[in-house]
């Protein structure tokens, strides 16, 4: 066949030249069947090669099947190349602007002092101590007699209690969640291990007072119990809550239903203990009372003071939050300012 | 309690500085909360004299003052006119930074050089207002500090003492904390006098006809006194700590209170009728005007002075008008007594009236110490006010006082405190503390302890003795062992809890914490809408406003009230839950109170959105919250009902909710009403969850089904029913209509003119599907047959056909 290579050159050089141009996927499909493709021409040329003088077959054969390889390679460039180009525009006609915000609420705000008391929670949970809770409404007897607050003992005066209207007149609002260590107490015999966190009730009100608080109350007891490993656990907490760093100083002190008793300072967070307002000066701020349950306590719950030691201790969830997030009086806690909520 | 420095070294000479003696008794468990220099900004203020005194020349308002400290001459331009010349005054000198924080510089006031500054007393800040300059007493010298002048160069402890220390409520007692301590000694000041009266038996009786009530009765007796103010010091100190000086006799009286925490009465013996006094309390009630003018109810069985005739004082509480000391009283009786703490604390308390000694009584004091107390009141008397001290002392009561014994076991110290006490640490600080100890060997001590120790009865109060004197500092930190923890019910419900807080939060509700009390007038006013039983309700006996009169029956209207302040804020699209208790007693075993979770929602449906959907929030809103919270807390199906029981709602956008036939709470639109009395109008929708029985039980695990290999079978159905026909009750009836219905559910609901009034066309999709075979076309014709059947017959509907 003569000139078959030139024809060979003259395809090659057409369908490169075809497959450039094409701007489309449909102008490229169609340069394919002309030069390529089953029909196309360089396939024509290879149907015919058996009509070849037996010398130039193979000459032949071989430039026409490296022409159609090129072609193909040639053919998948440029189709990546325009897939790449069609993808280009059509994102740029699709897209949509992602700062636009998303659909649906964006999440809602925890309450400072619910949130605070979780923390103090899952802290002593995670310490081994389980929870408890008993009712706001309360006996005198729970609520002060049997943590060895006697009738007419000025240790009553320690706390402004609400009373309840009722039939026999011993209802109060629990000035504190200490009588649920004595619900416990009657309930299970040592070891208790349990956290006690709850509303409480006090008439007193002003910019740190407020009629209504929360505490978490801590109650240990078990044969070996010691005044040592209230310091232990209670440093432990610290760290936990307020981070390294902030040391403890506990101070003799006095709770009707501890003895001994103290009172636990930390080293003041806001100024660090050079002094401020927060800390009155005095670079320590009171954070929990605490200490070895009182004998005559066990006394009203039936256990062997010589058998068993136990220590408790309570504090305050507004104040620990106050100082957590820097608020300075304890009635923005209960307006619900959504402005307020918002930033927790 | 307020004690100057200065007097608490007249009982133990402290090598401890004022601070020192605050860190210290702080640390032993009497915490000073604050230690103040009196002196502060005074220490270019000296007392100087005015040598003359005559107008400035181009001022009318301002004279020249020459004054002198005694060695200069000074010139001063002064705004004042309450002074004259010879009268001392308080100068201070260039240099001076005064307690308000003015500095005195050199200075010409209208062309004259002022070289200081006469200062009144309030730019000394030792009083609140002041007419002119302060002037001093004739005598003072001139040249001294004011602060010495003043007796100001001294500091004031602030102390506060616990309830079971009243032992600490005077300088002694704190005196004798600083010595136990530091391990020095307490001295008495002598209280030797001439007694040059008549025998005091001859002057008055006194007979204690409660000695239950009133333990010891001591007296002395003065006569030929002369009332008078008492010397400056005494006057200084009682303000110092907060007591208004009267008269040399009632300030006595009131110096030994603070002195030796003793009160003490003071009673005009010529006005005691029958010249005797009798302890006793009445049989009946009696009205009885006391020293401040008030007329005070006095029941049965509260302690009363009595004279010949009638009360003269509230036993340990206030005196009577009657027998005070006046300007011409001349013969004294001194009442130094011991009563028993829980009477005065129930008389105090019934005639809300605490006094500086009722309060001491109620916490105790020493019953050994009466007679120094009478004895060191007449002694002081005696040296500034001339009189005649009758002889001896009437002691009624006086030998029954003996100091208590504890047993004490090293051993326990150190087995309470997780830290050793060597028996001799324990025996030292006893020693400090003046507690006689007897061993004998056995290990167990015997520890006498003085009277004035009301707070030591028992082997745990030793303890406590040791640990604090010895410092919790010395107590090392250790770790209790060990134990796996319990699971309570509680546990579970704080769990329950958090699930609930944080799946609200996901939907955008921020949480509020409002008071568990309510105003009661709010709810009896709103009672009706508010389904308010005044029976059932818990109300406090001393509310603190009339805010909080009553324990709240139910969350809602803190809440509304919530949204309300917000929307008045201008926050308008509000989502808020709470967490709380409901509180009533008409339930089963009396007293009842309940956890619930409350969730309020208004505004519009997705605040914020851009899409143009503008949509207010509606019924719907606030199912689709309560609903899924429910089954993401228990996983067990509930079930929605219509009611008519919650008045709060509107009448016919209200449900309630079931779980296992019981009432798990209630959602709905709330009432307009209630909206007005809250001053809002658009709507506003409410839920609440009986937090603890919604989620009463884990649920169990859920159990594995196979899959469906065939293919499902889809069905609609539009059919149109009278207004009425619950929808609900139409899907869960269809699911019943055969095994193979998978699934019911609603696509489409409208009502309009093409349907008819009355009337609402509804579509339903229906899944049909068969776990074992492919459903073939004259199965699914069947079920869908009983369907319509179903839809037509029961519940009075047409299917359309369109």
């Amino acid at each position: 066949m003569p000139g078959a290579s030139e024809q060979i050159t003259r395809l090659l050089d057409e369908g490169m030249a075809a497959i450039a141009a094409a701007r489309g996927e449909s102008d490229l499909l169609d340069a394919k069947g002309r030069f390529f493709g089953k029909k196309g021409a360089v396939s024509a040329i290879l149907k015919g090669i058996a009509a070849l003088p037996a010398e130039e077959r193979k000459a032949v054969g071989e430039m026409a099947n490296r022409a159609r390889a090129g072609l193909e390679s040639a053919f998948d460039a440029r189709l990546s190349e325009i897939r790449e180009k069609e993808r280009l525009v059509r994102e740029g006609r699709e897209r949509i602007d992602v700062t636009l915000p998303g659909r649906g609420p964006m999440p809602g705000h925890r309450h400072p002092v619910s949130q605070t008391m979780s923390d103090i929670i899952s802290v002593f949970r995670r310490l081994g101590f389980s929870v408890q809770g008993g009712p706001d409404v309360e006996t005198d007897y729970y609520n002060f007699e049997a943590l060895n607050f006697p009738p007419e003992h000025p240790a009553r005066d320690m706390q402004d209690t609400f009373y309840v209207e009722s039939a026999a007149g011993d209802l109060v609002l629990r000035t504190h969640t200490s009588p649920i260590q004595i619900r416990t107490m009657e309930r299970m015999k040592p070891p208790v291990r349990i956290i006690a966190p709850g509303t409480v009730y006090r008439s007193d009100s002003d910019i740190t007072h407020s009629p209504m608080f929360h505490q978490v109350e801590g109650l240990a007891v078990d044969r070996d119990i010691t005044m040592a490993d209230l310091k232990g656990l209670l440093t432990e907490f610290c760290r936990m809550t307020f981070g390294p760093g902030k040391p403890l100083r506990f101070r003799p002190s006095y709770f009707p239903f501890t003895e001994p008793s103290a009172e636990v300072d930390i080293r003041c967070v806001i100024c660090g203990g050079s002094g401020c307002r927060v800390c009155k000066e005095s670079g320590w701020l009171e954070i929990l009372g605490a200490g070895m349950v009182d004998p005559s306590v066990f006394g009203f719950v039936g256990y062997d003071p010589e058998e068993y030691a136990g220590f408790a201790f309570g504090m305050g969830v507004e104040r620990i939050a106050m100082l957590r997030h820097g608020i300075s009086d304890i009635r923005l806690f209960f307006e619900n300012d959504i402005r307020f909520l918002s930033q927790f | 309690m307020k004690i100057p420095y200065s007097w608490l070294k007249e009982f133990v000479d402290t090598r401890l500085s004022p601070a020192q003696a605050q860190e210290a008794l702080t640390m032993a468990g009497v915490e000073v909360s604050s230690c103040r220099f009196l002196g502060e900004g005074l220490d270019s203020v000296v007392t100087a004299r005015i040598l003359e005194m005559r107008p400035h020349p181009d001022a009318d308002r301002l004279s020249l003052c020459k004054v002198t400290d005694g060695s200069t001459t000074f010139g001063i331009v002064c705004g004042a006119k309450n002074m004259k010349a010879g009268d001392a005054v308080a100068l201070a000198k260039i240099g001076a930074r005064l307690p308000n924080g003015v500095e005195i510089k050199k200075a010409k006031i209208r062309g004259q050089a002022s070289e200081g500054m006469l200062c009144s007393e309030q730019e000394l800040k030792l009083a609140e207002a002041s007419a002119g300059i302060m002037i001093l007493p004739e005598d003072t010298a001139p040249g001294i500090p004011l602060a010495d002048a003043l007796g100001l160069s001294d500091w004031l402890l602030e102390v506060e003492i616990t309830p079971n220390r009243g032992d600490c409520l005077s300088v002694l007692g704190v005196a004798r904390e600083i010595a136990s301590i530091t391990g020095e000694k307490v001295v008495l000041p002598d209280v030797s006098f001439p007694e040059e009266g008549a025998p005091i038996g001859d002057l008055v009786r006194i007979d204690v006809s409660d000695p239950d009530l009133c333990p010891r009765y001591t007296a002395r007796a003065v006569s030929g006194v002369t009332v008078a103010p008492s010397p400056d010091w005494m006057r200084r100190r009682l303000t110092m700590c907060g007591i208004r000086p009267i008269n040399n006799i009632v300030d006595v009286t009131n110096y030994l209170l603070l002195e030796v925490g003793q009160p003490m009465h003071a009673f005009d013996l010529d006005r005691l009728r029958g010249g005797r006094i009798d302890v006793r309390a009445p049989k009946e009630a009696l009205v009885f005007t006391t020293l401040d003018g008030s007329e005070r109810k006095i029941d049965p069985g509260m302690l009363l002075i009595r004279d010949g005739e009638g009360p003269v004082a509230v036993a340990g509480v206030m005196g009577g008008a009657n027998s005070e000391v006046v300007d011409g009283t001349s013969r004294v009786v001194f009442e130094s007594a011991h009563f028993s703490p829980p009477s005065i604390r129930r008389t105090a308390k019934r005639l809300g009236l605490s006094s500086e000694a009722s309060y001491r009584f109620e916490r105790g004091v020493d019953p050994a110490g009466t007679v120094y107390a009478a004895d060191r009141a007449v002694s002081l008397l005696s040296r500034f006010a001339p009189c005649f001290v009758a002889r001896g002392v009437i002691d009624v009561g006086g030998k029954s006082v003996t100091p208590r014994t504890v047993s004490f076991r090293p051993e326990r110290a150190t087995r309470i405190m997780g830290r050793a006490y060597a028996p001799e640490t324990c025996m030292e600080i006893f020693g400090r503390l003046g507690f006689p100890v007897a061993d004998d060997g056995t290990g167990t001590w015997n520890v006498t302890v003085p009277t004035h120790r009301f707070d030591i009865e028992r082997e745990i109060d030793l303890v406590e003795e040791v640990a604090r004197l010895s410092g919790y500092e010395s107590i090392p930190t250790t770790y209790p062992e060990s134990k796996a923890p319990e699971f309570s019910g509680d546990d579970r419900f704080v769990d329950v809890q958090e699930r609930a807080f944080d799946f609200l939060r996901g939907r955008g509700f921020s949480q509020a914490v409002n008071f568990s009390f309510v105003a009661g007038r709010t709810w009896e006013r709103l009672g009706a809408f508010l389904g308010f039983d005044p029976a059932d309700a818990v109300r406090l006996v001393n509310p603190i406003s009339d805010d909080t009169t009553l324990m709240r029956p139910h969350l809602l209207t803190g809440l509304l009230s919530n949204v309300a302040d917000n929307v008045r804020r201008f926050v308008d699209d509000v989502r808020l839950y709470e967490s709380g208790k409901a509180f009533g007693k008409s339930y089963a075993g009396g007293h009842f109170e309940e956890p619930r979770l409350g969730m309020i929602l208004c505004g519009k449906r997705f605040p914020g959105d851009w899409s143009g959907a503008d949509a207010s929030a509606d019924f719907f809103d606030m199912k689709g919250v309560v609903e899924p919270l429910l089954l993401h807390l228990c996983a067990s199906p509930v079930h929605v009902v219509p009611t008519r029981l919650r008045p709060f709602f509107e009448e016919g956008k209200a449900a309630d909710i079931l779980r296992d036939g019981e009432v798990v709470g209630w959602f709905g639109a709330i009432r307009k009403e209630l909206l007005a009395s809250f001053e809002l109008t658009g709507p506003v929708f409410y839920g609440e969850i009986r937090l603890a029985k919604a989620a009463a039980s884990p649920p169990p695990p859920g159990q594995y089904e196979p899959l469906p290999k065939f293919p499902p079978v889809f069905r609609d159905v539009a059919c149109v029913f009278p207004a009425g026909v619950p929808v609900g009750d139409v899907l869960a009836m269809v699911r019943e209509v055969s095994a193979e219905v998978e699934e019911a559910g609603v696509f489409d609901i409208f009502t309009g003119e093409k349907i008819g009034d009355g009337y609402k066309s509804v579509g339903i999709r229906v899944k049909l599907q068969s776990l074992d075979r492919t459903l073939t076309e004259a199965e699914v014709h069947s079920i869908h047959s009983k369907i319509v059947n179903l839809l037509e017959n029961r519940f009075g509907g047409k299917i359309r056909t369109s």
